[in-house]
């Protein structure tokens, strides 16, 4: 399942980098996701809770950071989480470009590949693509609200 | 395999609402179709369910100037009342398209609503009827009009701690017809591939005044159809007029390509099902 969602944010392109390359600081962005716990080596732990009418999925697993350009200001992160619970997993791949639209303002692209295993997938695709769209569009949202405060 | 749960009857409303309240993790049961389904599948595993099925509260179906049908009457119930047949045959045979005869039986028309699947008979010809939610929690009890109950696909603004309680549907104006049209290219007891809930008045000079059209299975919720109605209000209602105006629903819904149409196609047939429900109710 691939998502691709752009958006032009109120804010120095510096100021966007700096909170999206720190990557417990933008966790706190995205709707559903508690603490996010270093590892090292640029990678971390974290959990997704994501409520779907009556049902809720309780995702913890590990982000790492695959890629990191600070000059070109692209990164690509790997999630691998699953619920024990439920029974399911989802493994994601993330891909993030920075580009400066104005001194003032940043254009963001993220494209998101993701992919939904056992149990959880019996939701079936439409539904799980509408919550996948609706968790990236609330991240940049929320992006745009810290960056230009 | 069901995962063990623990069940508790209610012997009352406020027993009920105190349990909902004491755990907001629990379930509520009622006819169960739907829920019991999900436990099946394994995608619900509740610790608890607060079985409502002996509520009288929530039972029954009564005038009094408004339609009022408890949340656990069963759609079999409801369809066969002459009550609801009385104040709208259309919302008594949209009751009796639900599903399967077995299900009808058993699932009960809150329980069908608080389930807010959006390919769901009766929440588009609710909505194009004007009906309102009745909520019932410890702090006291709202209403919530039809079309604001539903927020997204299987979530609806029923808040924690409350029970849906009735429906409260308001009496047809003098001189509106109603009607609810599916389409079901497959089988008799698929999903529809579109669905349409329309209500329409037309006066003694041939002039629409009012309509209320909601269409299923075509977007997360009922999609209320406003660029049509507003297309049509207060114009003389001829059938190249109602086929234009039908058309605009095009715009408005958001349907998923899935085994009963691509959504381009579901887009088209949107348009085509609502001017066939529309022009079955001209005069």
């Amino acid at each position: 399942m691939k998502l691709d969602h752009s958006a032009r944010i109120d804010a120095p392109v510096e100021r966007v980098w700096a909170i999206v390359s720190d990557v417990p600081r933008a966790g706190r962005l995205v709707p559903g996701v508690g603490p996010v716990e270093p590892l090292g080596a640029d990678r971390y732990r974290g959990t997704l809770r994501v409520q779907i009418g009556p049902v809720r999925l309780d995702l913890a697993g590990d982000i790492e950071v695959t890629s990191r350009d600070e000059t070109a200001r692209t990164a690509a992160l790997r999630l691998d989480a699953a619920d024990h619970r439920l029974g399911g997993a989802v493994r994601a791949t993330m891909r993030l470009a920075l580009t400066q639209a104005t001194p003032s303002t940043t254009d963001i692209r993220i494209e998101t590949d993701a992919q939904v295993l056992g149990r959880i997938g019996e939701l079936g695709e439409p539904i799980i693509r509408r919550k996948a769209d609706r968790i990236v569009s609330e991240l940049i949202a929320n992006l745009a609200r810290e960056a230009s405060s | 395999m069901i995962a063990p749960f623990e069940l508790v009857r209610a012997g009352s409303l406020a027993e009920a609402l105190e349990l909902l309240e004491s755990d907001p993790e629990a379930h509520v049961l009622a006819g169960g179709t739907a829920l019991v389904l999900l436990m099946k599948q394994g995608l619900l595993r509740p610790s608890r369910l607060i079985d409502i099925g002996g509520l009288a509260e929530l039972r029954g179906i009564r005038m009094n100037g408004d339609l009022r049908i408890g949340a656990l009457t069963t759609h079999l119930e409801a369809e066969r009342s002459a009550l609801v047949r009385r104040h709208c045959p259309a919302l008594a045979s949209c009751f009796g398209t639900v599903a399967t005869v077995r299900i009808r039986a058993q699932g009960t028309v809150g329980g069908n609503l608080a389930h807010a699947d959006p390919a769901q008979d009766p929440p588009p010809m609710l909505v194009a009827l004007g009906a309102v939610a009745v909520l019932e929690s410890g702090a006291g009890r709202r209403e919530v009009p039809m079309e604001d109950l539903f927020v997204d696909v299987f979530e609806t603004s029923i808040g924690p701690g409350e029970l849906l309680r009735e429906i409260v549907v308001p009496p047809l104006a003098e001189g509106a017809r109603a009607t609810y049209v599916k389409f079901l290219p497959r089988t008799e007891d698929d999903y529809a591939t579109v669905s349409v809930g329309a209500v329409l008045r037309v006066d003694a000079d041939g002039r629409c005044a009012d309509v209320r059209v909601a269409l299923g299975s075509v977007g997360p919720t009922p999609v209320r159809a406003r660029r049509v109605e507003s297309a049509l209000r207060g114009e003389r209602v001829t059938p190249a007029r109602l086929r234009e105006a039908a058309m605009l629903v095009r715009e408005e819904v958001d349907p998923i390509a899935d085994a009963r149409g691509s959504a381009a196609y579901k887009r088209e047939m949107a348009g085509v099902w609502t001017e066939r429900a529309l022009r079955a109710l001209l005069p």
